[in-house]
């Protein structure tokens, strides 16, 4: 009994440290996005090169995904819709279901997938093999050259990636929801809904919880990466793993508090 | 600890470790050129140097370049810009990172432990070469190396 007390208080205490971290860089991060000083041109070159390889890299190819699936969502809601005399609801469905959870959710875990996994075991290695200090010898700082730039790229390409997949799946719930079966729902009744579903409210909630996703696929890889010890090598797929399954759980508690506060 | 008594380049001889990290804690302005000190791995030779000058000075990337390019041409290592660190050899490597602390002109250039940094290399001769093509580029350097290695540099004059 002593030994699982033991154990749990163990975990208890890494899991508050591992998380107290996780904030502490998240709170750095948003004061130091916030700084006008921190820019240079090296510091914006790093930004644009991550907004690269997150976002611009995976657009085609993901969004065209993203029009797959909410073809194949909109058709089954669609068609279930109309199957038990729903279909004028069927819209406001897909919206609520497809474009205000499904989508920034999915988006923001194909990024944690691509995106942070990279970035955790990039930050891992470089904190085992001693780049950090190497560079702060030289006069570079890391949190302004090699994290933060990592941080405000990776969040402005959530923001982005997701932005423009909500649009291209209106776009879609629009087509095969009206002008497939124009004669089921009366004109005009787009824009109500739309302005139905994005309130003041859901919009505000769907923006901070755009902007938090985006800031956890960065800040928890990096704060793991960074919790690495120096100099051994066989801890970097620990680091990583142990990144992403917080990362993981981020997502889903944001998700879920989001559905909270607009549902409950 | 004895020294070569040349104003701009000196052969600091030490007699273990724990003086050669006293020393080098003692200069923390010195640009440290070290086996514990390693290039971003990411990142080629050019732009492991670029970035320490855009940096420190906010430089546009081209004129970056253009200086990078030029301290790579000054000691005739201008094929291995474009390689990343797992890719280089050890000269190649050692170069780089005597750019990176060269690029921004600190006031003193620290050599830590040639021999470690060079193992194949005859590095006294090399580290010469380097150095006097590098000449206008630092104010002082000093190379830090241990009692047992002097013989190396004696043999050279």
């Amino acid at each position: 009994m002593n030994a699982l007390y033991d154990w749990l208080t163990q975990r208890g205490r890494e899991w508050s440290y591992a998380w107290s971290r996780v904030f502490y860089f998240a709170a750095l991060a948003v004061v130091g996005a916030l700084s006008p000083s921190v820019y240079n041109r090296a510091t914006r070159q790093v930004v644009e090169k991550q907004i690269y390889f997150t976002a611009w890299q995976i657009l085609p190819g993901f969004t065209l995904f993203v029009a797959l699936f909410s073809c194949v969502f909109v058709q089954i809601v669609g068609a279930t819709a109309s199957d038990f005399g729903l279909y004028r609801y069927a819209l406001e469905l897909v919206i609520r279901i497809l474009v205000l959870e499904i989508l920034p959710l999915l988006t923001a875990l194909f990024v944690a997938v691509r995106t942070g996994a990279a970035i955790n075991t990039e930050v891992a290695l470089m904190q085992i093999q001693n780049e950090f200090e190497a560079l702060e010898r030289v006069g570079v700082d890391p949190f302004r050259l090699e994290l933060l730039p990592r941080v405000i790229g990776g969040t402005i390409s959530v923001l982005v990636l997701t932005l423009v997949n909500i649009v291209f799946a209106l776009v879609i719930a629009h087509v095969m929801i009206f002008d497939f079966r124009p004669w089921n729902l009366p004109p005009g009744d787009f824009a109500r809904v739309i302005g139905k579903v994005f309130d003041g409210p859901a919009l505000l909630v769907l923006g901070v919880k755009i902007l938090a996703f985006g800031l956890a696929v960065t800040v928890i890889p990096i704060s793991e990466g960074l919790n690495t010890p120096q100099k051994q090598i066989f801890y970097a797929p620990i680091a990583v793993l142990r990144g992403m399954v917080r990362l993981f759980f981020a997502l889903m508690l944001i998700e879920i508090m989001a559905i909270a506060v607009i549902y409950v | 600890m004895a020294e070569n008594q040349d104003k701009r380049k000196r052969v600091v001889m030490l007699a273990g470790n724990a003086e050669r990290q006293r020393l080098i804690e003692s200069h923390p302005e010195a640009g440290l050129v070290s086996e514990t000190q390693p290039l971003r791995a990411n990142l080629s030779v050019l732009e492991n140097i670029t970035m320490v000058l855009q940096f420190r000075t906010n430089t546009y990337l081209g004129e970056a370049n253009d200086i990078g390019w030029e301290l790579l041409s000054l000691v005739g290592r201008t094929d291995c810009a474009n390689k990343r660190d797992p890719d280089l050899d050890y000269e190649e490597r050692f170069v780089a990172k005597l750019l990176r602390a060269v690029v921004i002109a600190p006031p003193m250039i620290m050599i830590d432990r040639p021999a470690q940094l060079l193992p194949d290399t005859d590095y006294p001769a090399f580290l010469q070469r380097t150095l006097t093509a590098l000449d206008q580029r630092f104010a002082q350097c000093w190379i830090l190396d241990y009692t047992w290695n002097a013989p190396l540099y004696r043999s050279r004059g």
